[in-house]
């Protein structure tokens, strides 16, 4: 047998229903890495969807809002809830360089991915030895 | 004037809360440790994926959080009431190492099992994938719904 196993047990007072949950304000976990034109943010917000993502952008700050929608329907019993009710919260300082007309954001499959493009004097350009 | 013996916790109810929460995690850690059971975490997997279970009348809805995990690298195995969920998170392709920034996201190989409380039909199970949670429903079989019994008072 599988030694990985975690046993469901039915004691009394395991199942929790959904309205007792209270919703939290999660960060969601992020990887930023750079390309030549630009810097791209990578977030797991798994559960919410283009509508409930709200994205701000100033030249100081870049802050994410997303609710999750509402898993299961009302009133289920659980037998494990890990996941919970939340709601993802972000920000992110930013630096110079970063041009705020070619801010672009895709999310899929549960990440959400924001490419913030570079000014052009930001940009890494090779430099030819003579 | 009279002694008290010294004792080294004594003080602790003096301190501030975090820091009795944070000595009652760290001892709970090292008691799964040593213990050696239920904390998958210090198992050979190396994230583990968040996970909802919800019993209804006629089905279990299992939900696992996997964003960014390719439906081609999730399996799912049902054994003897044992569902097992394993499968590997790649990083994206388009990621190169020398220009990381930062890295929070976790990636590797998972697995989580699970022991249903009752049989299903194995044959009627079904998987579907949205904005990264898998949804996994499970058909209780006929023998474990909850039948109403009526129960006459004489």
């Amino acid at each position: 047998m599988n030694k990985n196993v975690a046993l469901i047990r039915r004691t009394p007072g395991a199942i929790v229903k959904r309205n007792e949950i209270a919703e939290s304000l999660v960060t969601p976990v992020a990887d930023i890495y750079e390309t030549v034109d630009a810097f791209v943010v990578r977030l797991d917000m798994p559960g919410t969807s283009n509508e409930k993502i709200k994205l701000s952008i100033d030249p100081d700050r870049l802050s994410i809002r997303a609710a999750v929608g509402t898993l299961h329907k009302e009133g289920t019993g659980f037998l494990l809830s890990e996941i919970g009710q939340k709601a993802y919260q972000r920000e992110f300082n930013l630096g110079d360089g970063i041009d705020l007309d070619r801010v672009e954001a895709v999310y899929a499959d549960g990440v959400l991915t924001i490419t913030l493009g570079k000014t052009d004097a930001m940009k890494s350009r090779e430099i030819r030895v003579n | 004037m009279s002694l008290i013996r010294w004792s080294p916790t004594r003080d602790l109810a003096a301190w501030p809360s975090d820091i009795v929460e944070m000595q009652r995690e760290i001892n709970k850690m090292f008691d799964n440790i040593f213990r050696g059971e239920r904390d998958e975490s210090f198992a050979s997997s190396s994230w583990v994926p968040a996970v909802d279970i919800a019993e209804h009348d006629d089905e279990y809805i299992v939900k696992v959080e996997l964003p960014g995990v390719s439906k081609d690298d999730v399996k799912i195995t049902l054994e003897s009431n044992i569902l097992t969920i394993r499968g590997e998170k790649k990083q994206e392709k388009e990621t190169k190492k020398e220009n990381l920034h930062r890295v929070e996201r976790l990636y590797g190989t998972f697995q989580r099992s699970f022991t249903l409380p009752s049989t299903v039909k194995s044959d009627k199970i079904d998987a579907s994938f949205r904005d990264g949670i898998l949804h996994i429903s499970l058909p209780k079989a006929e023998e474990s719904k909850p039948k109403q019994i009526e129960v006459k008072v004489k």
